[in-house]
């Protein structure tokens, strides 16, 4: 790896850090950072229970730094899935929703809010909320449906998966369009604020489950950075090199619907940066993959992290849906990326 | 890469650790609560009628903050607003240190229940029933919980008193609620509605029947429902530019409320919140219908 490289990636790696203990430090209920630090000092045991407010210690601990966790691992997840996705599509307009695990997943969401949830009498299911587990479940389905339609013979053919990815697309369109039609008036915006994303679910228990799906995603890919180097170059090519793509696509595949899977289950659905945080990485260091992998991680949860403490403060008592976000944030970041670095683009 | 899965597992237990001491303070938090209880309490409202029954009761000098459906009495609107009840954060609520948040039942998400729980914040949650007897039982309710019984007897008193007044329709004209949302997007109440059980509490058959909630109508079943009275909301007959806008909706000109110009518009929260309003709202739209 280039050395420009190394550096950006710990340059990252300290931005995100400071991030964390930036946007914990601020939201609608005010907290001092001395105060955050007393808290976390009792959490320890360090600090003695009468030096801290009781309310603002749970305000802290049960609703904003879970929060702020969630919103780094999911920004994380969404832009690494990102990531692989257009590695191995070798086509920049992939991301997650080109193989129908984003409307897959809203279709879901519909049909648990008009049909499911109203004929339930509880609304959690092992402590999770139906919902998260029904849309988990239709992500994660699409995804390993569109995988098994693909595979002949033990070999998987990735331009049948992006046809199939828009037949899905396609049908999940139409689900969703049905129920849309029988939903009443409170299923309706609960149906519009869930494809608009919010982290203001987030607990620990979210929190833990998302970051056990991004270790085993990391766990699996980080070493494949250099088969993904070698797929670059063609299907035929990385083969004849040595590369086992099978094992590499039925890995990517495998990780995203697990990834994504868990994120939209919590947070809805969040456009853009599992899109376009992996160009502004390549424009910035080059598409080598040992590069573009974990910076795509650590940009993405930069990006989540900032964007939704903008969200909860910029229009404090109330919120802005995280969508907005991150499409503000974002795209002209791109665009100017894009302007600045025209002649040297290279995907 | 070694960096990132240990930045990725310190987090996980960090978290872990957080989750299992966050459970032992609760009891502690409880206590307090109780203690404040006995005071005068702050109070967030998270729904249009809620809001306006606790305002009748004399508690609007408590409220500190509301959801956006909260627009009567017109105080209201120099109150800091939190949104949509479907999508209010937490720390919102929790900024305006409030003792107390009224909600009504199947509004308020799970999640956003917990939390709230788990900052020691009283939670109050009402059904709401589309009928004279649910207005009259939220507003005891709230009595109780407010320590304003008295004054919620006379309001309930004051729903009786303007419910007395109703007028029998011999002709039981045909009425059709329109929600309307710009001209092109027009959705008709049907069965189980707040507004058909105004209609029908009025005295009114509703015109839309055969379905459940709001639906777009095509302009042929509007002429096939042939209302004789159009009603909207005043922000509704806003939207399709007043009542030559409404006239225009394709379709409307056909049916006997088009063709006599019979459009009741009424306010929305006033016409359909079930709140201390109910039985003035009711007459009002029953005196419009006779008067067709």
């Amino acid at each position: 790896m280039k050395v420009k490289n190394s550096v950006l990636l710990v340059l990252l790696i300290l931005l995100v850090v400071v991030s964390i203990c930036v946007t914990s430090g601020i939201g609608a209920v005010s907290i001092s950072f001395p105060e955050v630090f007393d808290i976390i000092g009792y959490k320890l045991g360090i600090v003695s229970e009468n030096a801290i407010d009781q309310r603002i210690a749970a305000v802290w601990t049960n609703i904003r730094f879970p929060r702020v966790l969630l919103s780094v691992l999911v920004g994380g997840a969404l832009s690494y899935s990102g990531a692989t996705m257009q590695g191995l599509f070798r086509n920049p307009l992939a991301d997650p929703s080109i193989i129908g695990i984003s409307l897959g997943a809203a279709a879901m969401a519909a049909i648990t809010i008009v049909i499911i949830a109203p004929l339930m009498q509880a609304y959690q299911f092992f402590g999770l909320s139906i919902l998260s587990v029904t849309t988990f479940v239709g992500a994660a389905g699409v995804a390993l449906f569109i995988y098994r339609i693909a595979r002949t013979n033990g070999k998987t053919s990735v331009s049948t998966m992006l046809l199939a990815g828009i037949a899905i697309n396609a049908i999940s369109g139409a689900i969703t369009g049905i129920l849309t039609y029988m939903a009443d008036e409170s299923q309706l915006r609960d149906l519009t604020f869930w494809t608009l994303g919010s982290l203001g679910g987030a607990n620990y228990t979210n929190v833990i489950i998302v970051a056990i799906a991004l270790t085993i995603a990391l766990v699996m890919l980080l070493p494949e950075t250099k088969s993904f180097n070698a797929l670059a170059l063609g299907e035929q090519e990385a083969k004849l090199i040595g590369t086992n793509t099978e094992k590499l696509k039925n890995k990517v595949i495998f990780t995203t619907a697990l990834i994504v899977g868990v994120s939209v289950a919590f947070t809805g659905m969040i456009g853009f940066v599992g899109l376009v945080i992996p160009h502004i990485i390549r424009l910035a260091g080059g598409s080598d993959h040992r590069f573009v992998l974990p910076a795509s991680l650590l940009g993405g949860a930069l990006l989540l992290n900032v964007g939704d403490t903008i969200a909860r403060t910029v229009i404090a008592p109330t919120e802005l849906p995280i969508g907005i976000i991150t499409s503000v944030v974002g795209a002209p970041t791109f665009l100017m990326l894009l302007l600045h670095r025209k002649k040297t683009l290279g995907i | 890469m070694k960096r990132i899965f240990s930045a990725v597992i310190a987090l996980a237990l960090f978290a872990t650790a957080c989750n299992s001491s966050s459970t032992k303070e609760k009891t502690a938090e409880e206590n307090t609560l109780e203690t404040a209880a006995q005071e005068q309490q702050y109070i967030v409202s998270l729904n249009g009628t809620l809001t306006e029954v606790l305002y009748a009761l004399g508690k609007g000098d408590q409220i500190v903050g509301t959801d956006v459906t909260s627009v009567y009495p017109k105080e209201t609107s120099e109150l800091p607003k939190l949104g949509h009840v479907n999508h209010i954060q937490a720390e919102g609520i929790i900024s305006l240190q409030p003792d107390v948040v009224y909600a009504l039942e199947n509004e308020l998400s799970p999640e956003l229940q917990e939390q709230l729980k788990s900052t020691g914040i009283e939670l109050q949650l009402y059904p709401l029933d589309y009928s004279l007897e649910g207005a009259k039982n939220l507003i005891n309710a709230l009595g109780k919980s407010a320590n304003a019984e008295e004054k919620a007897s006379e309001l309930i008193a004051k729903i009786d008193e303007d419910a007395a007044q109703l007028k029998t329709l011999e002709n039981q004209p045909k009425a059709l609620f329109i929600y309307a949302r710009g001209v092109g997007n027009l959705l008709v109440a049907g069965e189980n509605t707040q507004m058909d059980a105004m209609i029908k509490m009025a005295g009114a058959k509703n015109a839309a029947e055969g379905f459940e909630g709001f639906k777009p109508l095509t302009p042929e079943a509007l002429v096939a429902a042939n209302p004789d009275a159009i009603i909207m909301f005043d922000s509704g007959k806003h939207s399709v530019q007043s009542e030559e806008g409404t006239l225009s909706i394709p379709g409307i000109e056909e049916t006997t409320a088009g063709k006599n110009n019979n459009i009741i518009t009424m306010e929305g929260l006033y016409l359909a919140g079930f709140g201390p309003r109910v039985g003035s709202a009711m007459v009002e739209l029953n005196n419009a219908l006779a008067n067709l």
